[in-house]
């Protein structure tokens, strides 16, 4: 009895085992089933993110050419070392043993990780840019040994410009992206670098690894090769290039050149001076050298030739020239006897040459410079058709020029006052602006497409520095920019402006150190003051460079000109000490053109300045008798040559 | 002593899940440990040795075998404590003896032997019912081999000796009342044994099974780990060594512990429902061996063997989900580990033992 009760008692107990035995397994295969089929694309992913690991491969930048195909800016291999935090365990013991190996201060290896710390893990967090080969040696030994398996080392291009900073400013620089989905990447910050930066930038190509659970690749598994950005032809020429700003060095001053050609624009050399390397961009510039750049007083970061903006001194008085004869108000046999002087409207202006250059006609007020001349012609004229033969020959607003941040230029006029002041123009004030003082402020590209348009016989043509694109299948000659606009200028004018400006160099003009037998360079000097008579009175003891700019714009030959450009010298006081600058460009282009060996620059003996040098003698005149309402006297000035 | 008759009375069905279950096991091990290596020899020998073993208690008539059960239940107790003082140590645990080509594990021996032993003693009691005084008597038994495979320490194997204790007493006829009291004091006791009882180790597996998050590369990380293999196995899997999660070693010791996620990550949902299945059948043919066994002796041997074998087999198939915390249980007949794989099989070579003596007298 107790027999048969036990065994139903065992059989019972039995049954409730099986089912909660089956009850069990059906959990079991119900989560995994959760787990496998409801969530396996969830899962999947995250089991890619683990062994998987996509390497970005950055994409060479196109290399850049000049004119004559000349290799310029091209790329060279460097080694990043990052870290890759995705299989990391202690990523302090990472920073302390990557920071001895590399030789780096643990905190700015820390500093560089925080910085990213929001990242993705699988982004590598670049710590040492550019490294050395003792770095990349130690760090691939460790990695080797499993002891920073979460340190990568990749080779990665990196932008090689040329030496000695040439033509910094036309290239500019480039730098990591600022926005964040880009992070990482390399785009252009400044120059053509920015302005082409879609061609120049490549695609950037993938590299998909297998990696273990500490981080080390096995395998590849897929790649997609990065494509180099478009190569670039520029219209620079390098010997060009080198000649302007070896002429700045052997003159030993700042400042700017622009040289063009005068038939389409295409931009021969473009110098700013003091400049930087854009190597020290390239593979990321360190703080201090960033911070230097930036508090140097000379701003050497600045590109003189379409960010600075000076008053054009006498070569403004092209302007006013131009726009007298394309008016018809006079022919170029008007003359005007200058006695060293005249009044307009109560005040008494000041020619630069005490006795007066006695009565000249148009030629020669161009040669000698002669603000009478030009003071009589202005005051003809009104300061609205000056703006007007002003803007037909570039000097109003941009040039239009493929680089950025250009600044406008500006050459005031009455409804220009009235806008900005709410005054009325005042007549007086039109007789400064007729020698290129006053309001009248522009760049040296502005200039320099100016000297273009004369020497062209009036055609504005834009600037530009983009010659060719190799859009993969070869060169493709870039669209040349749209001519900004074209006028004919009467022979007369063309004839009288050309003779006038042939003279200035290879007569008894300002600009003979420019002179090249045989070349028929034509030019004129002029001067920016940097600060009024008075000012300087004022100012007197500060530490500012108070020194006034010379100018120098010039074309050759005199017939059917092929260059043309203009040079600028920051603080030179000389106009005419931009001439040999220009004259070794010049000298440099027909060298190079006819195939002789291209002139150098020696050491020499500094020639004697011309005759009654304007730069030197202050001319400056204090309106004894009732000024024009509203000019104030310190800004009425000083004529120029 | 092995009547030819017998022969009919074998299990075949039983023989042959556990058979094909030793065969994946061995294939999940050539996977997870990259090719023909070492590992997967010792587990074909274990796999002999255990043949072997499971044939010898198959011979031998199980009454025989529990008459000496206390011998048996010394000797594995004189083992565990030789281990205890000169055992070979791994891995901060104290738990092999060195045979030279091979390290026996006392161990994985006790299941069999407390099984044996609990079911003498409940088998041959002659009263109707189970009494505290017997209950008190099996408690003691399971806690001299229990305590000392803890001082190894190796806290997972000694819980396993737990269920053998409970399923053998609850067959033999525990009272309900008893066991309602012994789980509600275990409910009530988890806080202070919280507090006191754990190791701080102890309590960060715990606190990080209930939040992988928390601790993603340390502890928690086997454990998002093991989810992550089997969730992206996804229903027909990754295919055979094809395994990302089990090759590249994201997944600590994967031949042995996490066997299953290896099969999950390689076989899919398929490969994991058709080892559910294998193994529902092995449990539910010995549940039936017991059913049908000749005396209570037999079924409650059944049990006790049965017991912490299903005990290990549930609680390591939800580890290898992620869904457990990490604890160092293996996978009977699946995972690598030669002791563990002779002990198992002897073990069904006790259930099948009584299975095949149902009709004998």
């Amino acid at each position: 009895m107790a027999q048969t009760e036990d065994r139903r008692r065992v059989a019972l107990r039995l049954v409730v085992l099986q089912v909660g035995v089956v009850v069990t397994f059906a959990a079991l295969a119900i989560s995994f089933w959760y787990l496998q089929v409801v969530q396996h694309a969830r899962f999947q992913e995250m089991a890619e993110n683990n062994h998987q690991r996509t390497l970005a491969l950055r994409a060479p930048r196109g290399v850049l050419f000049d004119r004559n195909g000349k290799v310029l800016v091209e790329n060279r291999l460097s080694f990043n070392i990052s870290i890759v935090r995705e299989h990391t365990k202690d990523l302090n013991r990472t920073i302390r043993l990557l920071a001895a190996v590399a030789g780096l201060d643990p905190a700015y290896v820390r500093q560089v990780v925080d910085r990213h710390r929001s990242e993705p893990t699988y982004r590598p967090i670049v710590i040492v840019e550019d490294a050395s080969m003792s770095q990349v040696a130690a760090v691939t030994a460790r990695r080797l040994d499993f002891e920073l398996p979460d340190v990568l080392v990749q080779q990665v291009p990196t932008r090689q410009y040329p030496t000695d900073a040439l033509a910094a400013h036309v290239f500019g620089y480039v730098g990591e992206a600022s926005d964040a989905q880009r992070s990482g990447s390399i785009v252009g910050q400044s120059g053509v670098e920015r302005v082409y930066n879609n061609l120049l930038q490549g695609e950037d190509g993938a590299r998909q690894v297998v990696v273990n659970s500490v981080g080390r690749e096995i395998r590849t598994e897929a790649e997609l090769p990065p494509k180099e950005g478009r190569r670039i032809q520029l219209t620079i020429d390098y010997d060009l290039q080198k000649a302007a700003e070896d002429g700045f060095r052997h003159a030993g001053f700042n400042g700017s050149a622009v040289i063009l050609d005068p038939r389409n624009g295409e931009i021969l050399s473009l110098v700013s001076l003091p400049s930087y390397d854009p190597n020290d961009f390239a593979a990321g510039i360190d703080r201090a050298t960033w911070a230097s750049l930036n508090s140097d007083a000379l701003r050497p970061l600045q590109n003189r030739a379409i960010q600075g903006r000076y008053s054009p001194g006498s070569t403004f008085k092209l302007v006013v020239a131009t726009a007298a004869l394309e008016e018809g108000i006079v022919d170029p046999d008007f003359r005007v006897n200058c006695g060293g002087g005249a009044s307009f409207f109560g005040r008494y202006f000041l020619c630069h040459l005490k006795g007066g250059h006695g009565s000249v006609d148009m030629r020669h007020a161009i040669e000698k410079s002669c603000n009478v001349y030009f003071y009589t012609l202005g005051n003809m004229l009104g300061v609205d058709r000056i703006h007007k033969w002003a803007e037909k020959l570039g000097m109003v607003g941009t040039t239009g020029i493929d680089l950025p941040n250009e600044q406008e230029s500006l050459v005031p006029s009455t409804e220009w006052k009235l806008r900005r002041t709410g005054e009325k123009w005042y007549a007086g004030e039109t007789i400064s602006v007729s020698i290129g003082q006053g309001q009248v402020s522009v760049t040296p590209v502005s200039l320099a497409v100016m000297m273009a348009t004369i020497a062209n016989g009036g055609t504005r043509v834009t600037p530009h520095l983009i010659r060719a694109v190799d859009e993969g299948g070869g060169w493709k000659v870039a669209a040349p920019p749209a001519v900004a606009d074209r006028v004919a200028f009467r022979p007369t004018t063309l004839a009288a402006l050309h003779d006038g400006l042939w003279m200035a160099v290879n007569g008894a003009g300002t600009a003979g150190r420019a002179r090249i037998a045989g070349r028929d360079v034509s030019g004129k000097t002029g001067t920016a003051q940097v600060i009024s008579n008075q000012g300087r009175q004022a100012a007197r003891g500060s530490s500012r460079d108070l020194r006034d700019h010379g100018w120098f714009v010039f074309f050759a030959p005199k017939e059917n000109p092929v260059i043309a450009g203009v040079i600028f010298g920051e603080h030179n006081e000389h106009g005419y000490l931009g001439a040999p600058i220009a004259k070794h460009v010049i000298e440099t282009y027909f060298a190079k053109q006819e195939g002789q060996p291209l002139p150098q620059l020696v050491p020499m003996v500094p020639p004697p300045p011309p005759e009654a040098d304007p730069d030197t003698a202050p001319v400056e005149q204090q309106a004894p008798v009732a000024s024009a309402p509203g000019t104030t006297p310190g800004t009425m000035t000083q004529g120029t040559n | 002593m092995f009547e030819r008759r017998l022969y009919h009375h074998i299990d075949f069905g039983l023989l042959i899940a556990v058979t094909v279950l030793c065969l994946l096991g061995l294939t999940q091990i050539y996977s997870a440990a990259g090719g023909w290596t070492t590992i997967v020899q010792t587990q074909i020998y274990a796999v002999v040795f255990g043949v072997v073993a499971l044939l010898i208690c198959l011979s031998i008539d199980y009454r025989s075998l529990a008459d000496k059960s206390h011998f048996i239940y010394i000797a594995v107790i004189g083992l565990l404590l030789y281990v205890l003082f000169f055992g070979a140590v791994r891995g901060g645990s104290r738990r092999w003896i060195d045979l030279g080509v091979f390290n026996l594990q006392p161990s994985e021996f006790v299941k069999a032997a407390l099984a044996l032993v609990l079911a003498k003693f409940f088998g041959e009691s002659r009263r109707g019912g189970v009494t505290n005084v017997d209950l008190a008597v099996a408690a003691a038994l399971t806690a001299v081999p229990l305590l000392l495979v803890a001082q190894q320490p190796d806290l997972g194997t000694a819980a396993t000796l737990i269920p053998v204790a409970f399923a053998v007493a609850y067959v033999a006829g525990m009272p309900m009342r008893l066991l309602g009291i012994l789980a509600l004091t275990a409910l009530l006791a988890a806080p202070v044994a919280w507090k006191f009882a754990l190791q701080d180790y102890q309590r960060e597996r715990i606190s990080t099974f209930l939040d992988p998050s928390q601790d993603a590369r340390g502890v928690g990380y086997q454990q998002i780990q093991a989810r992550i293999t089997v969730g992206s196995g996804g229903v027909w899997g990754k295919g055979f060594t094809e395994g990302t999660q089990g090759q590249l070693r994201f997944l600590p010791v994967a031949h042995n512990d996490f066997i299953f996620s290896v099969l999950a990550e390689e076989q899919g949902f398929a490969g994991v429902i058709v080892a559910l299945g294998l193994y529902l059948f092995v449990i539910l043919r010995s549940l039936e061996a017991a059913r049908l066994a000749k005396d209570r002796l037999g079924a409650y041997l059944v049990l006790g063997v049965l017991a912490s074998f299903t005990f290990q087999v549930i609680y390591n198939i939800t580890m290898s989900a992620g869904l457990a915390p990490v604890k160092g249980l293996t996978l009977p007949l699946l995972s690598y580990g030669g002791s563990s794989m002779i002990a198992t099989l002897a073990g069904f070579g006790l259930i099948l033992n009584v299975r095949m003596r149902r009709f004998t007298n």
